[in-house]
């Protein structure tokens, strides 16, 4: 079965590049064939020649086998195999647009194969490579993924990063928008209904204003109705149009009130959902997104389509009734007259879409120059303690000069289209009344027509109603592509599945006793490149665990696998005995406790920041909580001790300050098992020796896993574990670790020992 | 005057690491790498230019498998003939870029800007974010740059056809 994602992957593929969204079955069957039938792990496409041009070469990978499929003009296909026993190294060239993957064999041979590729195709190459590398070096990796899925992924994660959702039918995303108005099917049927009513009642004034001329005016001049029926009728008139405008106003009033209350219910069901949504998403969703543009997914995004909703929907709706309505009364009226006015009406939206298209154009270059403009600013504002002590405040004064001017020139070149077409417009709209006028004075004259003058007059008021909705329905094509374009950047958050799904009916351990076994586990946060490689270890409650090795060796993987953040993707990590996939996450984790480097605190009081952990602990346990962990002294000097507000982020306090809140956060609900993940790596050593005394005192009673810089730190560790690319290379006490000749360990304590007597006095 | 001495003492030293411009014998080996060295101690490296679009022919890096700095090479007519072929041809690769010959059309989508063109490498569909824009290059000419990386150049735009023009005129200018 094709997984949803690897559908949407292949469809990008196919709308926005020029190569295969898979490899095409025949080449696929083929190349297993040669392989005796062994199954292709991996492919990519390699779309530079020799010559540096643009082609198509498939790269396929397979458990023994590397097999580079050229394709001609004629789309016939030859197969170069390479087996992988042969290759001893690889040399990767980056270019500025390419890269160079030399395949080498015995030292001083002819390259194995040389394969070049564009940007576009580097990652699903480096998942190649990455695999050969490793093949070389003995280990095997387990692939969980199709080639299919991971040639697609590769491919479109570029867009994917770029484009914040997938692009479909704009229709469907408007019909899916219109599915949150099911909820409010009453106040949307009176705000319509309202619209519709204000735009029949609008057309009134016109038709009544003809009607007086012909039946009480006219006939009162001609002497065929007397004063005091005639002034009888006309009241009646009056008192219709009085009503009429009542109606509208009433009408309008309701339209608005309706419409924008109901706009601002569908964006709060948006912004519920998606937050809502977002709470229960992977963290492997929050690294992929940037922070900005989920944040505005929330707020202006649904800020949009509350003005879409509010206001668009009901301006275009309004818009068609109205030019439906005024041609039927216009050609109803006097057909000929009629189709003077309506037949031109196409004409009129087209001119209003062509103008749309121009001055989208125009702006979009002014936009340009714009963001010129801004760059100038936001360069040299922050910067301007440079741009002083350089003396170039004449540079920048030129600089900014240079492309406020450019900016200017474009925008008087929009305003020099804009307020031409206008007059145009307008010329057009008094060319229709002439030959309104030319076409109908001739028959007002004239005895024995059927155009009275009221009905001439009635035209002419009608004329001035039209243009509106024209341009309104010319405009339409941008708000649309507006409204879509935000309903769907939130769908696609509502549509991501969250990839932590707790069992029906999940295990809660009460209370966790914090053993914590890995049997085997491997981790890839992409698939492919793993981060933890078939790593395992049996902690027991209690123990202190420290994680050493350099960066980007696995040690907070590890501590996020702990926690659940991500599943294993193979192997097992058992709690107490148990899967972790079987437990409670939500439940778990309460008794879990996380330390970070860069802690983060909310905007609130520090007590509120204290009790995030446990909302219901009392005031004794959080002053125990803050005592333990070296912070109720700092609080307590504080003029407004536990009450104070920390600002955004908590910056208002030292990076020491934060971290011991963070700690007595962490402690607060007694977790059974604590992660400490270089939390005194960013303080200073006063400060660390307070941090670590409070640590101290808690890891008692608890199973606590931690990762530091500074070695020194875990001397009380029960048992370190050195992580070293994914793997545990070694693992013992303190003591026995030092010990252990050309360890990594011995060699880092020895180093960092060097260090510490070169530098501190 | 002093930083300007200093910073010629740099350069020079950088060169002097291995090998100085006039000793330094670089060649494209059997195995398909490119060698730099200097009497039969060679290393193979790869090329990089300092200033690719400004200087492209000047000041050329040569680094090793560790992307450390084997020799500065200040300009090409200072290595000698097979030398000198050796680098141009390295360049040609690492300076690869995809030449626009002709825009097809410009479509916005969501979040994107959708490129069809006609590059002198072959046809090619590439997308850049909405705000993203083309650079104006030092020694002139355009760059535009893909989402994925990828990097598109146009010399000069009056070279190209009307409807190119027409289609690039909100980019450039």
């Amino acid at each position: 079965m094709i997984k949803k994602e690897n559908r949407t992957n292949v469809d990008l593929i196919t709308r926005y590049t020029d190569q295969p969204a898979k490899m095409p079955d025949q080449t696929r069957e083929k190349i297993e064939k040669h392989w005796n039938n062994s199954p292709i792990q991996l492919y990519a496409i390699a779309d530079l020649d020799a010559m540096m041009q643009l082609t198509l070469q498939w790269v396929a990978l397979g458990e023994k086998t590397l097999a580079i499929v050229s394709v001609d003009d004629q789309g016939c296909e030859s197969i170069r195999n390479i087996h992988l026993a042969m290759i001893e190294s690889l040399v990767e060239s980056p270019g500025l647009s390419n890269t160079t993957l030399t395949l080498l064999g015995a030292p001083g041979d002819p390259p194995l194969a040389v394969i070049r590729y564009t940007q576009r195709q580097r990652r699903a190459m480096e998942n190649i490579k990455f695999l050969i590398e490793h093949r070389i070096e003995g280990h095997d990796i387990d692939q969980a993924e199709e080639p299919d899925e991971l040639y697609s992924k590769a491919v479109t994660s570029s867009i994917r990063k770029a484009q914040a959702s997938v692009a479909v039918n704009k229709l469907a995303v408007v019909w899916r928008l219109v599915a949150y108005l099911k909820p409010y099917k009453g106040r949307l049927a009176f705000g319509m209904g309202s619209m519709v009513l204000l735009t029949l009642v609008s057309l009134l004034p016109a038709y009544l204003t003809g009607y007086l001329i012909d039946n009480i005016i006219r006939p009162f001049q001609t002497g065929s109705l007397t004063y005091s029926s005639a002034m009888h009728t006309a009241w009646f008139i009056i008192g219709a149009l009085v009503l009429t405008y009542l109606v509208r106003v009433f009408s309008m009033w309701i339209r608005l009130r309706s419409m924008s209350v109901l706009g601002e219910l569908v964006a709060m069901d948006l912004r519920r959902n998606l937050y809502e949504h977002m709470q229960g998403l992977s963290l492997n969703f929050f690294s992929s997104k940037q922070t900005g543009s989920l944040i505005s997914r929330v707020s202006s995004d649904s800020d949009r389509l509350w003005e879409f909703i509010a206001f668009g929907v009901v301006e275009v709706i309004w818009a068609l009734i109205m030019l439906v309505g005024l041609g039927t009364v216009l050609i109803s009226m006097d057909w000929q007259l009629g189709l003077i006015l309506t037949l031109p009406i196409p004409l009129f939206i087209w001119s209003f879409f062509v103008h749309g298209s121009q001055m989208q154009r125009m702006f979009l270059r002014a936009w340009r120059k714009w963001s010129a403009v801004t760059e100038v600013l936001s360069d040299t504002i922050p910067g301007i303690r440079v741009v002083k002590a350089f003396n170039q405040e004449n540079r920048e004064k030129k600089r900014f000069n240079d492309r406020n001017v450019s900016v200017v020139d474009e925008f008087n070149g929009i305003h020099a289209v804009w307020t031409k077409f206008w007059p145009l417009i307008i010329a057009a709209v008094h060319i229709l009344t002439v030959l309104v006028w030319v076409f109908a004075l001739p028959r007002v004259l004239d005895n024995g027509s059927a155009l009275t003058i009221g009905t001439f007059v009635s035209f002419l008021l009608y004329m001035g109603m039209y243009l509106q909705p024209i341009e309104t329905i010319g405009m339409m094509a941008r708000m649309l592509n507006r409204a879509t374009s935000s309903a769907h950047r939130i769908f696609e958050v509502l549509d991501t599945k969250p990839e932590i799904i707790d069992q029906k009916e999940p295990i809660k351990l009460e209370p966790v006793q914090g053993r914590v076994t890995f049997e085997n586990v491997t981790f890839a946060y992409d698939g492919i490149r793993q981060i933890i490689k078939d790593i395992s270890f049996d902690i027991k409650p209690g123990e202190m665990i420290g994680f050493i090795g350099p960066s980007g060796a696995g040690k907070t993987t590890l501590t996020n696998l702990i926690v659940r953040f991500y599943n294993a993707s193979s192997g097992r990590i058992l709690i107490d005995g148990v899967d972790i996939r079987n437990l409670d996450t939500g439940h778990f984790r309460h008794q879990v406790g996380m330390v970070l480097q860069d802690p983060h605190l909310f905007h609130g009081t520090i007590l509120e920041n204290i009790r995030y952990s446990k909302p219901d602990a009392n005031i004794n346990d959080v002053v125990e909580a803050a005592q333990v962990a070296n912070a109720h002294d700092f609080i307590c000097k504080m003029a407004h001790g536990y009450d104070t507000i920390i600002g955004e982020r908590g910056q208002t306090l030292s990076g020491g300050e934060r971290q011991r809140i963070s700690i007595a956060r962490a402690i607060l609900p007694n977790p059974r098992i604590l992660i400490l993940d270089e939390a005194t790596s960013s303080v200073d050593s006063e400060t660390e020796i307070k941090i670590q005394q409070a640590l101290d005192r808690l890891i008692k009673g608890r199973t606590v896993f931690a990762i530091a810089h500074r070695l020194s730190t875990l001397r009380k560790a029960t048992r370190l574990l050195v992580i070293e690319d994914g793997r545990v290379t070694e693992q013992g006490t303190h003591d026995e670790l030092i010990n252990k000749s050309e360890g990594t360990f011995r060699k880092l304590y020895q180093m960092q020992q060097q260090l510490h007597d070169s530098y501190v006095v | 005057m002093l930083i300007t001495q200093k910073k010629v003492d740099t350069v020079k030293e950088t060169v002097n690491g291995l090998s100085t411009d006039e000793t330094l014998k670089v060649e494209r080996r059997l195995d398909g790498q490119l060698w730099a060295g200097r009497n039969g101690d060679a290393t193979a490296v790869q090329v990089t230019r300092c200033f690719p679009w400004s200087q492209p022919d000047r000041f050329i890096s040569l680094r090793d498998d560790d992307e450390k700095e084997v020799a500065l090479i200040s300009q090409l007519s200072d290595l000698d003939k097979e030398s000198r072929l050796s680098v141009e041809g390295a360049l040609i690769e690492a300076g690869f870029v995809m030449q626009i010959e002709k825009v097809l059309s410009i479509n916005e989508d969501f979040e994107i800007r959708h490129w069809k063109v006609l590059t002198r490498q072959g046809d090619r569909s590439f997308q850049t974010k909405l705000d993203d824009w083309p650079i104006k290059l030092p020694g002139g000419g355009f760059l535009f740059r893909d989402v994925s990386g990828d990097l598109f150049f146009i010399d000069d735009v009056e070279n190209l056809d009307e409807e190119t023009q027409k289609h690039l005129w909100a980019y450039i200018g």
